[in-house]
């Protein structure tokens, strides 16, 4: 029995500049029990069509027409106060970033009985009953009911709010992003709980979500949606096998997958359409690899186009024919459009091959030149001047980075004790001209730390970091200058990592300006070749641009391009495309890749993410509280893990298939502070393979980086010491 | 809206780029944003209008003041032509009588000094007041700010400290102080609030450039191997300069209202006309009680019509520098 059902919705939001139809006729049924998972990227009216249902639209959102029904009852026509009376307990949304919804000054446990004995009538004993069983079901420790939110955890937050959302028993759980900002290890964690809750409760579930492992991992039946539109509606496992959309395709292909690596990633470039005026013709045309004459003119509308799967596309009967042509990655990098602009894609844009941007800016030991910014021309090495390829490039020897928190005159006065966090500890590890290599970890485990020690944004605080032959804790202000040339840092954020008051040729041409390139013609000239590199063309459109009239995927490849500007030898990327869309995440990847590998580029890539890592990286170091704990060639430590944690982290990434269900972990959640120093293994207290020689002595450090190896007992000495029974052996 | 669809709406035409680009200094942005604000905010344009017109009148004081605001008026016998009431309300006749002819708009003081020509001389020293406290509030307290944000440590330390003192310096009380060790001026309260007002506008600068120095672009731009200074008053001062336009808007208002009570409290230079002082004089000679509204009413219009042109333009500042206050 179908127990909401909507029918042809319209919303439109007024704003300054005009009415944008965000969600646009979406027809939508939902069967009791079912999983439904709404795909889409951002912008797509997902989150509007959340509420919508549940009438919480903004105040500038009305509803133009249609009609939403819940078990019978038509909620558009029903009084503001049933509409509260169905919402939670009838209807119950776990918000994004619903973390932060819980009352700070709260107890859980009250705002939760509250909530029982408010909205479901509870009576205090009852409430306190509930509330305790409720704790129970989603993992929580019951004590954790009288403690306050900034005790929990992330994850603990997370698996509250689920607990709060299913208190009152509501027939329809509506999530919206519900894992997005949480660690891999957390995201699964909370996704073995809502796919248990789903299966004990048997709960109907809408899950809203930009990730479709996510949506492979917990639904049944998935939603495309793609500007207002539903374009895609099929059972999860053909949706997976085989996707009937070429947006649903181009998605799919965009995912990096640890189970089976591709070659290339997808990219699906440009962006939606604008939806105060949506074009007449299909909505994805513009950056659909198939399109035909007809797609700009006709609307497609859903259809069915096999057993019980709809789609809205005008070649769908072509589907299987169309569906191997895209497994060419080729095909989706030829629609690299600039919109707006009305110029004629590029023709080599993808993995073009064109003549080098430049040669690695030199081997002659830039740092400790003479003259190393005065002419950046000299610099440049004769061709053929490229060194062995495989020389060091920069060393860190046993270095770390202490920060002191809590002291001061505040902490003083609090009575706060000051403390360390001890952000790295004793870090080597070598890297070579031309090598990428990927640190990865839960978040606080100071992978970023590490980026900005590489960088020289922060100086370590213990060890050595030498740079082409130089350490770079002796540089005088010259030296620094030259290394600044040939080090650059690419940001997690792009929305932030731009100047919001420069033009882009003002952000690209700062650096130049700072290393003495005083003619601007020149400096005009190495700026739109470099904008060139990172596909941005024609270049001369970008120049007098601000960032907010730019989308995500072209301010990162903006950052990049300003990052390559002065032609460093040294690239430090942190979380590069975290931030942005997967339909484009694809495409910054590529581009960096294949620039690294034709400037001959070190790069160092920072990420929480080990399928991107492993596309895109030739060794990966798995990094825990402040260490190195794992290090090797990405296949290798993708495929042989050695640490325990490595394993853990790999069985935690959800795989975009729902035949394959990831492996129950059995490791616990939650980083220790670190502001503790360990005796025995930092990773004892997680570990699932945990041995007693773990608790008292440290295991030995990595002595050759250049090798898989991994700082563990269980492949030391200690290999046979006596195996611990979690919990109950390690005593805190 | 997502930033694709706002782009996508801004998507100028293409093929415009020539070099005129280049051209897209710090400047012209803080020009463009001064801008924005007059054109979105009409309450603003208002208070810039008030400004305007009272610039005028006091850069043309001289030809515009029918008489010199300190000498009295003398009739055909010589004597003050003192009380005399604005021509438009005195009986007809009268000003023959005593012997003058009444052209005064505003009337005159009780030793005989036009009115309005005071009123209008009133303007140089309001303005003057107003602009040089707001510039030097919004000067020492941008640097301050700025220093003790980016530099953090013993700088803002230091710099944080003073502010402390000077948040526990009684404003009015300082003022008088400083007038009596110094001799009468309208600069003392010049002085004064530039010794002691720049401690909320570096306070609130401080603030910003604290947010701001840990974004992105400007680790991007000490990657990039800028300097320090530069990256002070390159990246970060541009964008914090708008608060500071806020904050010296809010200041004219407050060096003019301060002048006027600090004559009021007759601790001003008796040879230069302000509005305060004109209070003053009409407070000392009774003029409440003769109910010589003529008097009383223009200068307090006057002060209020500036003080309210500065919060009306800081209004508009705050209007596009937060535009979430807006929606509260």
């Amino acid at each position: 029995m179908s127990i909401l059902s909507i029918r042809d919705l319209k919303v439109n939001y007024h704003t300054q500049d005009g009415t944008v139809q965000a969600v646009d006729g979406v027809d939508l049924d939902l069967d009791e029990s079912q999983r439904l998972g709404l795909i889409g990227e951002s912008g797509c009216g997902k989150t509007t069509l959340l509420k919508a249902i549940v009438q919480v639209l903004p105040r500038n959102g009305h509803i133009v027409s249609g009609e939403i029904k819940f078990k019978g009852m038509d909620l558009l026509k029903l009084p503001p106060a049933e509409m509260r009376q169905l919402r939670w307990r009838e209807i119950a949304t776990i918000p994004q970033a619903s973390m932060d919804s819980l009352n700070p000054v709260q107890r859980v446990g009250s705002q939760l009985m509250k909530l029982l004995r408010v909205r479901g009538g509870y009576t205090k004993k009852a409430a306190r009953k509930r509330a305790v069983d409720l704790f129970d079901m989603v993992g929580l420790d019951t004590e954790r009911l009288m403690h306050y939110p900034h005790e929990f955890s992330g994850g603990m937050k997370q698996r509250a709010v689920i607990a709060m959302a299913l208190a009152l028993e509501p027939s329809l759980l509506i999530a919206d992003e519900p894992v997005t900002a949480l660690d891999v290890i957390v995201q699964h964690q909370i996704l073995e709980v809502l796919r248990r809750l789903e299966r004990e409760l048997n709960l109907t579930v809408m899950l809203i979500t930009h990730d479709i492992s996510v949506v492979a991992q917990v639904c049944d039946s998935v939603s495309v949606m793609y500007a207002g539109r539903i374009v895609e509606e099929a059972a999860a496992e053909p949706f997976f096998a085989s996707p009937a959309h070429p947006y649903s395709l181009g998605l799919q292909q965009a995912f990096p997958n640890l189970a089976s690596p591709r070659d290339v990633l997808v990219s699906i470039e440009g962006y939606p359409p604008d939806l105060r005026e949506p074009p007449a013709g299909c909505r994805f045309a513009e950056r659909c690899p198939f399109v035909q004459e007809t797609c700009h003119d006709i609307d497609p509308q859903l259809e069915v186009v096999g057993d019980g799967r709809m789609a809205a596309c005008l070649r769908s009967n072509e589907m299987d024919s169309l569906r191997h042509q895209a497994e060419d990655p080729s095909l989706w990098q030829n629609v690299e459009v600039t919109r707006g602009f009305a110029l004629p894609a590029p023709k080599s844009a993808g993995d073009g091959r064109g003549e080098p941007l430049g040669r690695p800016s030199n081997v002659s030991h830039q740092v400790a030149a003479d003259q190393p910014v005065a002419d950046p021309y000299k610099d440049k090495p004769e061709p053929g001047d490229g060194g062995e390829s495989d020389d060091i490039l920069l060393k860190m020897n046993d270095v770390s980075k202490r920060f002191k928190i809590g002291g001061g005159l505040a902490g003083l006065l609090r009575g706060d004790k000051e403390q360390t966090v001890y952000a790295v500890n004793n870090i080597s590890f070598t890297l070579r001209r031309g090598e990428s290599l990927g640190l990865a970890g839960e978040s606080g485990c100071g992978k970023s730390t590490t980026g900005k020690l590489l960088v020289k944004l922060i100086d370590a605080s213990d060890g050595q970091i030498v740079f082409d032959g130089a350490d770079l804790s002796r540089v005088d202000d010259k030296e620094l200058l030259g290394f600044r040339s040939r080090v650059q840092l690419m940001f997690q954020n792009p929305f932030e990592a731009l100047n919001p008051r420069f033009t882009l040729y003002r952000s690209l041409t700062e650096p130049l300006i700072i290393h003495g390139w005083k003619d601007e013609n020149e400096r005009l000239q190495r700026v739109v070749e470099t904008l060139d590199r990172v596909n941005l063309r024609p270049a001369e459109v970008f120049l007098d641009k601000y960032p907010h009239q730019l989308s995500g995927g072209q301010l990162q490849r903006v950052v990049l391009a300003r990052a390559l500007v002065l032609h460093p030898d040294f690239l430090v990327a942190d979380e590069p495309v975290s931030m942005l869309d997967v339909s484009v995440r694809a495409g910054i990847l590529n581009t960096t890749r294949r620039l690294a590998r034709e400037l001959g580029l070190a790069t160092v890539y920072i990420s929480h993410d080990l399928s991107l890592l492993q596309y895109t990286c030739d060794r990966i170091a798995i990094m825990y509280l402040g260490e190195i704990v794992e290090i090797g060639p990405s296949n290798e430590v993708i495929n042989k893990p050695q640490h325990p944690y490595t394993k853990a982290l790999i069985a935690a990434v959800p795989v975009p298939d729902p035949t394959i269900e990831n492996p129950p972990l059995r490791i616990r959640e939650g980083v220790p502070r670190p502001t503790e120093q360990f005796i025995g293994c930092p990773f004892a207290q997680r570990c699932p393979e945990v041995m007693e020689a773990c608790l008292d002595f440290r295991p030995p450090a990595i002595a050759d980086d250049r090798e898989h190896q991994a700082q563990c007992h269980l492949y030391g000495e200690h290999r046979n010491s006596p195996k611990l029974q979690r919990e109950a052996d390690i005593a805190r | 809206m997502t930033i694709q669809q706002e782009a996508s709406a801004r998507g100028e035409p293409a093929g415009v780029a020539t070099m005129q680009f280049r051209q897209g200094s710090a400047i012209r942005q803080l020009w463009e944003t001064n801008l924005e604000v007059f054109q979105r905010d009409k309450m603003a344009l208002f208070g810039l209008c008030i400004f305007a017109v009272f610039a005028v009148v006091a850069i043309f004081a001289p030809q515009i003041a029918p008489n010199d605001p300190l000498t009295p008026l003398k009739n055909n016998e010589g004597d003050w032509v003192k009380d005399a009431m604005p021509y438009w309300l005195a009986e007809p006749g009268e000003d023959e009588a005593e012997g003058y002819t009444n052209t005064f708009l505003l009337g005159t003081t009780n030793i005989g000094r036009d009115i309005y020509s005071q009123l209008i001389h009133g303007s140089r020293s309001a303005l003057l007041v107003g602009f040089s406290a707001a510039a030097a509030v919004a000067v020492i307290g941008t640097v301050v700010g700025l220093l003790a944000g980016y530099y953090g440590g013993w700088v803002d330390a230091i710099l944080m400290r003073a502010a402390d003192v000077a948040f526990g310096i009684p404003f009015i009380p300082f003022i008088i102080v400083v007038s009596a060790f110094l001799d009468p001026s309208i600069w003392n309260v010049v002085v004064a609030m530039a010794v002691l007002l720049w401690r909320d506008t570096g306070r609130v600068i401080r603030s910003q450039v604290l947010v701001i120095k840990e974004q992105a672009f400007v680790s991007a731009a000490r990657v990039s191997g800028a300097s320090n200074l530069r990256i002070i008053f390159v990246y970060i001062a541009p964008s914090i300069l708008p608060l500071s336009f806020l904050y010296g808007s809010f200041a004219i208002a407050w060096a003019i209202l301060t002048e006027a009570s600090v004559s009021f409290l007759g601790f001003s230079d008796p040879e230069t006309i302000s509005w305060g002082f004109m209070l003053q004089d009409a407070f000392n000679s009774l003029a409440l009680s003769r109910e010589a509204f003529y008097w009383i009413v223009p200068p307090g219009l006057c002060i209020m019509l500036t003080v309210m042109a500065g919060f009306f333009i800081g209004r508009g500042y705050e209007e596009v520098l937060f535009p979430r206050l807006r929606r509260m």
